[in-house]
């Protein structure tokens, strides 16, 4: 379809619009965190600093114990991710590749939990925490979310492409389940597994409903609960603000910059919803 | 299917019982972290339950109590739907406008997408730390910018207009390129002869727009209906350091009710009763939805 200059010019004025009110919050929270704080609160419209500055990054390292959130967001983004990509493998591939008793049982089980909001049952869950010795405790934040109903249907649907053949040859050679699974499957969905990987990393990195439920201790703060605490107080430190948040943004614009391409694939099939 | 073959028992008992071991550790996470406690909330809402003494049976007290002498509540609701309703027409014009940008044949399209779908990964918290600093009164640059350009400073996180807008801006912000790509796939599914057979008939563009477009990416509206307003209705995380659901409660919605009554003020059974409420609503309008879409169709 051949489109006018006119409609060109006007196509590309909208998507710049666009750019801009996307980019630019983002980018301006960014050098304001290398700003001082008398360059901060001067009511200046400069985009750039005047003076660049680590005072924010220091303060918050320093003073807010902000290392510690970072490496305990992380220690529970990267863990959990390898637990949940493991097992919504596991039950991606017996719901595709096994005929058995209860599965649509258990198929209507994990499409429940899709339709139920975590918000929802904020308290039991806390209970269970308790009864489960997982209260306060970064394993709280690693293992219940691991178990993802998005990332079943995702295996699921990925695997069941996978020809039985494969596994009935494996299986005539001898070889047990479970080898087959760690030798054929896992190989086989390397696909699947990296979109539903990033996913999982970044639904854990910004979390914030698991850790307030969950933490309590002040050393156990993730990055998300860490910066919300620290916006509450009386006298909020900006500078250390601004520097916590573009701390939790850079991770996630690396991992997206490599991953770009899972990210468009994973949202555009399945809606993706932690 | 190659697990029918074998015929000693053994060997069948142990094939019989491989799927629900592969399944094991997803569904006992969901017992005991999701189903349970579901079932517990619904218990809770019938009892009174400060989370010390045990529970009592106190019938339907709780919901009686919500919807006659809590106006609160009433407020907290009533202004969560307001803006749920004022939210997904926005998010849905905004996200089909981006998609339909990146559909057309423009020079930059990888920048502009990954451009407009970059917010999604901002954490809520974040995202509300952002604009609070952005929106701020007395230092913002979004009040200086207006008094550079001769407008002069207004009232804007301390209005309580200004700040349930600026939530209503922050969530567009924040989520439409996310739904953007889901209507991308929904567009380019459309067969490009449907636009051809148009423009024999003379169609112009508006008409095409609504009368090919829109009807046929219907099941990608729907799905981005449902799933937005899921997300909206529990908007939360990002009010907490956007306005901390001020000022004087003009962003204070449902979930932040919820959590209140519950972990500050202990009522746990009262605060079951509005889980409750919120998981019928939230089911009713994605039934509606559903129902809606089947009828037409």
């Amino acid at each position: 379809m051949k489109k006018s200059n006119k409609f060109t010019v006007f196509l590309y004025v909208v998507a710049i619009f666009f750019v801009m009110i996307f980019l630019l919050p983002v980018l301006y929270i960014i050098m304001n965190s290398f700003k001082s704080s008398a360059e901060l609160f001067s009511g200046g419209v400069s985009f750039f600093p005047k003076e660049w500055t680590l005072d924010g990054y220091i303060d918050a390292i320093g003073q807010g114990d902000f290392g510690r959130y970072i490496l305990n967001s992380a220690f529970v983004a990267i863990i959990s991710t390898v637990i949940m990509v493991i097992i919504n493998t596991m039950s991606g591939y017996a719901l595709a590749k096994f005929k058995f008793k209860g599965m649509n049982v258990i198929m209507i089980i994990i499409l429940s939990t899709i339709m139920l909001p975590l918000e929802v049952i904020m308290v039991p869950i806390f209970d269970m925490l308790k009864l489960t010795g997982l209260y306060n405790s970064l394993w709280a934040l690693i293992i219940p979310p691991a178990a993802t109903p998005t990332g079943i249907f995702i295996m699921r649907q990925f695997l069941v492409t996978i020809p039985d053949e494969l596994m009935q040859s494996a299986r005539i050679d001898g070889a047990g389940e479970w080898r087959i699974f760690t030798s054929i499957i896992i190989p086989n969905a390397k696909p699947a597994i990296a979109t539903l990987g990033i996913f999982s990393f970044m639904w854990r990195w910004n979390d914030y409903v698991w850790p307030l439920i969950a933490i309590n201790d002040p050393k156990k703060y993730t990055l998300q609960l860490a910066i919300s605490n620290f916006s509450g107080e009386y006298a909020v430190n900006w500078n250390a603000m601004l520097a916590m948040s573009a701390i939790s943004m850079i991770p996630m614009l690396i991992i997206f910059l490599i991953f770009q391409r899972q990210f468009v694939q994973g949202t555009a099939t399945s809606g993706m919803k932690g | 299917m190659g697990n029918k073959r074998g015929s000693y028992g053994m060997y069948m008992f142990r094939q019989k019982s491989v799927p629900y071991l592969f399944l094991a550790p997803n569904l006992i996470i969901f017992l005991v972290y999701i189903i349970t406690p579901a079932i517990m909330g619904i218990y809770y809402s019938f009892t009174r339950f400060d989370g010390l003494r045990d529970p009592v049976f106190i019938g339907t007290a709780n919901y009686v109590k919500l919807f006659t002498k809590d106006p609160k509540f009433i407020d907290a609701l009533l202004n969560t739907m307001k803006y749920v309703a004022v939210t997904i027409p926005l998010i849905y014009i905004v996200s089909l406008v981006l998609a339909m940008i990146i559909i057309q044949e423009i020079r930059g399209k990888a920048f502009f997408r990954a451009t407009f779908y970059w917010p999604v990964m901002i954490s809520f918290i974040v995202v509300g730390v952002m604009w609070q600093w952005i929106f701020g009164d007395t230092f913002g640059i979004f009040n200086a910018i207006l008094e550079k350009i001769g407008i002069g400073r207004i009232q804007t996180l301390t209005n309580p207009n200004f700040a349930w807008w600026g939530a209503v801006f922050i969530m567009v912000w924040s989520k439409a390129g996310y739904y953007m790509i889901i209507f991308i796939g929904g567009l380019l599914s459309i067969p490009n002869t449907l636009y051809e057979a148009a423009k024999i008939d003379g169609a112009n563009t508006i008409q095409k727009f609504f009368y090919i477009t829109l009807p046929v990416i219907k099941p990608t509206s729907l799905m981005v209906i449902i799933l937005a307003t899921m997300q909206v209705f529990k908007v939360y995380p990002m009010m907490v350091t956007f306005t901390s659901g001020g000022p004087y409660n003009a962003t204070r919605f449902i979930v932040q009710h919820i959590y209140e009554a519950a972990f500050m003020g202990n009522e746990i059974g009262y605060a079951s009763a509005m889980s409750v409420v919120m998981l019928v609503i939230v089911t009713i309008f994605s039934g509606i939805n559903f129902i809606l879409n089947r009828e037409v169709d």
